[in-house]
């Protein structure tokens, strides 16, 4: 595991992370040079900033490892893709309560919230001052695709393709069903819907976060369509905006008992036998 | 924008035969072979909480007994929820908040006397010409109730509620309304939503002799959708139509939840010449941007706090008084007259041009806490005129050129446009210089460090500086994160 003894390609192979930062932070230039974004550097910097202070010091008092700081740079780019705010401030609260209740409330050696997920909604509801744009993304089709084949490395990588896809398969045949077959709209009323950006993002980095998810795979299955159904339901009939966001914040806590239930393999981010590094380096020498 | 008028002609020429209707949120329905049309729509939309206050305007002339409008709303209306108002706030928002125009003066480099003058201008609008239809109302058993009947202002107001469109558009069809083959199955995801059609007609009775024009109505109602149907309006209509939306919120800004909402290119100099063409620049502009875009975004074009308690500036420059009381109270802003400071006022001024195939969805919208102001605004720099007799005046003089090739650049980065005017404008002050400038830096300025991405120099290379630095900061952090502390293995 000692990147300079792996090529860089291996080593980028070796964590599942790493397509998921360089594909996050691909969509944040997007947004800032093609979709003319505010390109606020003030609120990324205290994106950064809070995040990597707070994961720092937690390394030091030896609550979690080093390579954390690439989860600190995920909630990071969250952040900074999804959430607004009219202060800087806001966006080092937002990273530090994320980071914060990551590293203190972990029931189960597991904490409960994605971190991102958790900064959001919190300085929204606390503040007053921040909002989430969903329709910031737009709805062009070239971006979905893009989003599209980046998140499936990052998924296919860490093996939790199934939960962004039932979400996404559960959503979208809920709304065709009401859309195009209750309500008589055209398909591309539908299309437009799912083509959302913000949702896409939601489906493929947020929801799939191994960490909050599930470890057993029947029930992310079962617990990705439940998400669907009530993101569906409180979106058409309650007009609330950027509703997975909110119901994945309630729903995360739940994996708690869900994982007490049913047991399972708990997820990590590699392999980390002293075995298989040793011969992995062994390998690396070799060529 | 010459284009876009012969598109115009073309859609109306085609309309004669065809029967054509088009409005903002509902529709014009038309009879026989009246010609309708509307490519300019104004909105007022006031939400505070889950109340929402709609104005719509007809900038409709013609004549008054072939007016009718369909528009749906989410619950049947109260007499008291319909009002009828002037159009004279219209014309104030507009004028208010329309993009503009700031001249600055140039200091005579051999005279040093300032002159601060400021002049505005402001985006002359188009008056567009619409005919319209009448109605005969008879009532029928096709599924449809009337709700309610009201009779407002100048207007008969029907609500009605519908089982199914098939009914509905038979209604209506019965009824005196010709509406287009294709609006049934517009009108059905209404019905299925639970949704009341607002139907209105001019009473000719009511109407005051002398006038020309159809007053604005105002609707308001409780309901969680903030929302505005532009889909029905598309049901007979080719090609695009604009509408304004003039928002007022407690909080900050409105923005589309479903599709993008994009700041209007602001503060760009620009030269001289535009002056007297300011209405034409700025709808050459707007179309570039709009194709920028991909057709398919809500442009912002005003953002400001225009709170009573607020004394502070309210645009800079303004191009028309600020909205006061009056203006408030007819908008539909009830709030705004009580005296506390907690009761803010914040007004977003949208710019829509939608078509069917970019739009299908209606437009969703949400408040936000951003109330960050913000103004369309474009900026003419006079130069000093003589004498130049003095030493400072060359270096003067070669500044001058330079701006001049970098307004002219601008220029056409925003409006796709050259000017003939620009070679005589880039050369004017030349008889002054003692020697000839050279350089040909206007022409570097132009973005040929990305070379696929729009002339429009939004990516330029310091622009790119801060996303290297970010790519470099990220890497080396997953780097350092990769590496074990030496007791792991």
């Amino acid at each position: 595991m000692y990147p300079q003894l792996l090529s860089l390609k291996d080593w980028f192979a070796s964590d599942g992370r790493h397509f998921q930062i360089i594909s996050q932070t691909l969509f944040l230039m997007y947004g800032f040079y093609f979709l003319g974004w505010d390109a606020d550097w003030l609120n990324i910097i205290a994106a950064f900033a809070g995040t990597l202070i707070i994961t720092w010091l937690a390394i030091k008092r030896g609550m979690v490892g080093r390579h954390s700081l690439k989860s600190a740079l995920i909630t990071s780019l969250g952040l900074s893709l999804l959430l607004k705010a009219n202060s800087p401030w806001l966006f080092l609260l937002a990273a530090v309560l994320a980071i914060g209740q990551k590293v203190l409330i972990r029931p189960g050696n597991k904490h409960l919230w994605n971190p991102a997920n958790f900064g959001i909604v919190a300085v929204v509801i606390l503040s007053g001052s921040a909002w989430i744009s969903p329709g910031q993304w737009g709805s062009g089709a070239l971006l979905i695709f893009i989003i599209g084949s980046l998140g499936l490395a990052v998924l296919s990588k860490i093996k939790r393709l199934e939960t962004g896809f039932t979400f996404l398969i559960v959503l979208s045949s809920l709304e065709a069903a009401r859309s195009i077959f209750y309500m008589g709209w055209g398909a591309d009323v539908w299309l437009h819907k799912m083509s959302s950006g913000s949702l896409w993002l939601f489906a493929l980095f947020m929801i799939t976060d191994p960490m909050t998810s599930p470890n057993s795979r029947p029930m992310r299955i079962l617990w990705a369509t439940g998400i669907a159904i009530v993101s569906f339901v409180l979106a058409n009939f309650y007009f609330i905006n950027a509703a997975p966001f909110w119901v994945l914040f309630f729903a995360t806590p739940l994996n708690f008992i869900i994982d007490r239930l049913y047991k399972s393999m708990p997820f990590k981010w590699f392999e980390d036998n002293p075995i298989s590094i040793s011969s992995q380096i062994q390998i690396t020498q070799d060529k | 924008m010459k284009n876009v008028k012969i598109g115009w002609f073309f859609a109306i020429v085609l309309s004669v035969s065809v029967m054509s209707a088009t409005a903002f949120c509902g529709f014009y329905v038309a009879k026989a072979d009246a010609t309708l049309f509307n490519n300019r729509s104004e909105v007022i939309l006031v939400r505070d909480g889950l109340r929402t206050v709609i104005t719509m305007s007809n900038d409709f002339q013609g004549n008054m007994r072939d007016f009718a409008m369909v528009v749906p709303v989410p619950v049947v209306l109260k007499e008291s929820d319909i009002k009828v108002v002037s159009r004279r706030v219209f014309n104030v928002l507009d004028e208010y908040s329309s993009p503009r125009l700031v001249e600055y003066y140039d200091e005579n480099p051999c005279m040093r006397y300032m002159s601060d003058q400021m002049l505005y201008n402001s985006e002359s609008s188009e008056m567009t010409r619409s005919k319209m239809v009448f109605s005969t109302e008879e009532d029928a058993g096709f599924g449809v109730t009337i709700e309610a009947k009201y009779s407002i202002g100048e207007y008969d107001i029907l609500i009605l509620s519908a089982k199914e469109s098939g009914g509905l558009k038979d209604w209506l069809l019965i009824n005196g309304y010709k509406i287009p083959a294709t609006a049934g199955e517009v009108l059905q995801p209404y019905i299925k939503s639970n949704m009341k059609f607002f139907v209105v007609k001019v009473n000719l009775d009511k109407m005051q002799t002398g006038y020309e024009y159809l007053s604005p109505i105002q609707i308001s109602f409780e309901h969680e959708k903030f929302m505005l149907p532009i889909r029905l309006g598309m049901a007979n209509s080719q090609g695009e139509q604009d509408m304004i939306v003039y928002a007022f919120t407690k909080q900050g800004r409105i923005e589309c939840t479903n599709y993008r909402t994009v700041k209007m290119p602001t503060d760009k100099n620009i030269p001289l010449f535009v002056r007297n063409q300011f209405g034409d620049f700025y709808k050459d502009l707007f179309q570039r941007t709009y194709k920028y875009e991909g057709r398919n975004a809500v442009f912002l074009e005003y953002a400001w706090n225009v709170s009573p308690q607020n004394t502070g500036m309210k645009c800079d420059p303004c191009v028309g008084p600020p909205p006061i009381f009056n203006d408030f109270v007819e908008a539909g802003v009830d709030w705004a007259l009580t005296g506390s400071t907690a009761n803010n006022v914040f007004f977003t001024r949208l710019h829509v041009r939608y078509g069917r195939d970019k739009f299908p969805a209606d437009l969703t919208f949400q408040e936000t806490p951003n109330n960050e102001n913000y103004q369309c605004r474009y900026v003419l720099t006079h130069p000093a005129y003589g004498p130049f007799d003095c030493e400072d005046a060359q270096s003067y003089l070669e500044s001058l050129k330079e701006r001049r090739k970098k307004e002219i650049d601008e220029l056409y980065a925003l409006t796709g446009k050259g000017d003939v005017k620009s070679g005589a404008y880039l050369i004017e002050f030349d008889k002054h210089l003692k020697k000839p400038v050279k350089s040909e830096k206007g022409e570097e300025e132009r973005n040929d460090f990305v070379p696929w991405a729009p002339i429009d120099n939004r990516i330029s290379p310091w622009k790119i500086l801060p996303a290297v630095g970010l790519f470099l900061f990220i890497f080396g952090i997953m780097r350092y994160a990769s590496v074990r502390p030496r007791t792991a293995v």
